[in-house]
């Protein structure tokens, strides 16, 4: 009948809250925050005269990578010293100064902030359901003249336009401080990265800008698939929300902890980070690629709503 | 012809092989008000869950306007309006905000509706404030509101007077009565029979999840239940031997000053006067009693024993 009322519904409640009103308002803080600080504290000397910084830090990192071959260090770490100092040497020789910020720079270096939303949309994710359950307002919604499975996916519709929502506001406000503050230009910026070969080659730092918008809403889609999961199989509103949010940091650590493992790749958290394999720097998990990660994230996905509609459909309200 | 609102046929619940609800039928009227009367725990409320789809069927058949609520959930649900136990609302959102809710879903409700719902429910000073600021009266009456928005022609409440003031208890029943005078069919569960007996047209008594007896309250001149009390001045027991005498198969029970017989014949009354006068009984009151709703619940429900035994929480 009237479905679209039902999303509609579903925005107000999401909307009418305080919370959710703060969610949004923290990273847009964090970020206007970090670029006035930053601009308040940076030396601009530094930046003028940053063949020479970054001369002194090759000469420090080589030393610091001969001490580490003699005493038999950290593998990860020799690693590390070697790619800086090559792509450190690369960019004096090319003129690439990784002194100079733009709007663009300045989207890639906040992409961590894609944290902060992750987070909240696990809470309002893992409360859309459970919270109607916990507070009984489930009963008067459900003898309303609409199919079970289509009230849950109006849940399911409106929480992930919040995620999207939330991002694309992130994304705005990120590239809008980050213009006022170093100007809007720099769309043909490069940057470094070290290929698997080792050798340094130069990527634009606009398509990583992008490729990261993208990615990130294929995590978003399978963050709120698993919350939305969890609050619908929990009754309990802060029990979903515990449940979630444990999930989500045990998941990590536990990747972390079989990374060498080779079924590690078919788990779901293991997929959960798209954006380090954007152009492959700091992967913690070597055999994964953006292809397969993605499809694994889709599969994890169809599952999860495949659990949780069965559920919802079949379920006896007591509450 | 009647028409038939609601329609429960066979209707069974079981849980982990518990029969909560067992084989339950009866049938709503279009326009009366119709009591579930039972003590706590008789599956008044699992009967009204499964009415309006919260809980599944186990067996059996629901039918609302005709529309069987197992295969066309969505056309058999347009038409009803329900609170289940307390009205729940969303407390971080105004009255209206609420009742936004619900009239954007449900089928034509204008804001001319809205607006003459909540002064219907006399609520109108306090709409635009927070749920979460309401009384528990106030709460009922915003769920009364909603339940109202799409003008159903089934509503369904359970325990509706709970939280109600004497005042508000009124009112409802009141509002109820217009209601079904208008067509609707209403259907209210309670444990509390005096309540029941004010506000219902019939009163189906539940009890162990069967259905035991359906009453009409109105109409309640059943043949076996009235008797006729005829006080007398004098040896009662003499008289009462004259009545078994001129007609043997009369049930004649003598109480203090009181004969009960059981008839519901207006003329064998007038003729049993008549012997006891000609015999010389002074007869000094005839009086005609039909079983309160009350007594009949505690009959039927009582679990053997005296009366005032029975375990039946009456007036919580």
């Amino acid at each position: 009948m009237k479905w679209l009322s039902l999303l509609t519904n579903e925005w107000i409640k999401i909307f009418s809250r305080m919370r959710t009103w703060i969610f949004l308002a923290i990273p847009i803080v964090i970020i206007i925050g970090i670029a006035v600080y930053d601009k308040a504290t940076t030396d601009v000397e530094v930046n003028e005269n940053w063949k020479q910084e970054l001369t002194q830090t090759v000469k420090d990192d080589q030393k610091a990578l001969d001490e580490a071959k003699k005493n038999n260090d950290n593998e990860i770490y020799i690693d590390m010293l070697e790619s800086n100092i090559k792509q450190n040497e690369y960019a004096i020789a090319n003129d690439i100064s990784p002194y100079e910020t733009t709007a663009w720079q300045f989207m890639k270096d906040m992409a961590w902030i894609s944290i902060f939303i992750g987070l909240f949309v696990i809470v309002v994710a893992s409360d859309i359901v459970s919270n109607e359950f916990a507070k009984g307002t489930i009963k008067m919604l459900l003898i309303r003249p609409y199919s079970r499975w289509k009230i849950l996916l109006s849940k399911f519709v409106a929480t992930l336009g919040f995620a999207f929502l939330m991002w694309l506001v992130v994304i705005l406000v990120t590239w809008l401080v980050g213009g006022l503050a170093y100007g809007f230009g720099g769309m043909d910026q490069s940057y470094l990265i070290t290929a698997e070969d080792g050798q340094v080659k130069e990527r634009l730092i606009v398509e990583y800008v992008f490729a990261n918008i993208g990615v990130e809403f294929i995590e978003l889609t399978a963050l709120v698939a698993m919350s939305f999961m969890i609050s619908t199989l929990f009754m309990s509103n802060s029990v979903a929300i515990g449940v979630a949010l444990f999930t989500m940091f045990a998941g990590n650590t536990i990747v972390a902890l079989l990374a060498t493992k080779d079924w590690v790749i078919y788990t779901l958290f293991a997929n959960m980070d798209l954006s380090v394999l954007i152009d492959g720097q700091n992967q913690m998990v070597k055999d994964l690629t953006l292809p397969f990660s993605i499809s694994v994230l889709a599969v994890y996905t169809v599952i999860m709503l495949a659990i949780t509609f069965t559920v919802f459909q079949k379920r006896d309200v007591k509450a | 012809m009647t028409t038939h609102t609601l329609e429960l046929k066979n209707l069974t619940k079981k849980i982990k092989g518990k029969t909560i609800v067992d084989d339950l039928s009866f049938s709503v009227r279009e326009g009366e008000i119709f009591g579930l009367l039972g003590p706590n725990g008789a599956g008044k409320t699992t009967t009204i869950r499964m009415i309006v789809g919260l809980i599944s069927i186990t067996d059996g058949d629901v039918l609302i306007n005709g529309d069987n609520i197992r295969g066309n959930f969505e056309k058999a649900m347009e038409r009803v309006g329900a609170i289940v136990e307390n009205p729940q609302l969303y407390d971080y959102m105004t009255g209206y905000k609420n009742l936004m809710q619900y009239a954007r879903i449900m089928p034509d409700v204008t804001k001319e509706r809205i607006d003459e719902v909540i002064e219907l429910v006399d609520l109108k000073y306090a709409i635009h404030d927070k749920v979460k600021t309401y009384s528990l009266g106030m709460r009922q009456r915003l769920g009364v509101a909603q339940a109202l928005l799409h003008k159903p022609n089934v509503l369904i409440l359970d325990e509706p007077t709970n939280g109600l003031d004497p005042q508000g208890i009124y009112d409802l029943r009141n509002y109820l009565r217009l209601l079904a005078n208008n067509g609707t069919s209403v259907i209210v569960s309670s444990h509390m029979l005096a309540e029941m007996q004010m506000m219902c047209d019939r009163v189906a008594i539940i009890q162990n999840g069967k259905l035991v007896r359906i009453d009409e309250i109105l109409n309640q001149e059943d043949e076996a239940d009235v008797k006729v009390h005829f006080q007398i001045e004098g040896d009662v027991s003499q008289a009462k031997q004259l009545l078994i005498k001129m007609n043997e198969e009369l049930n004649v029970t003598e109480s203090g000053q009181e004969l009960i017989v059981q008839t519901s014949d207006v003329r064998s009354i007038a003729e049993l006067n008549k012997q006891l006068v000609l015999a010389g009984v002074l007869v000094v009151g005839i009086q005609r009693k039909t079983k309160t709703l009350e007594e009949r619940f505690l009959e039927m429900t009582k679990k053997g024993g005296d009366l005032n035994e029975v375990a039946i929480p009456v007036n919580e």
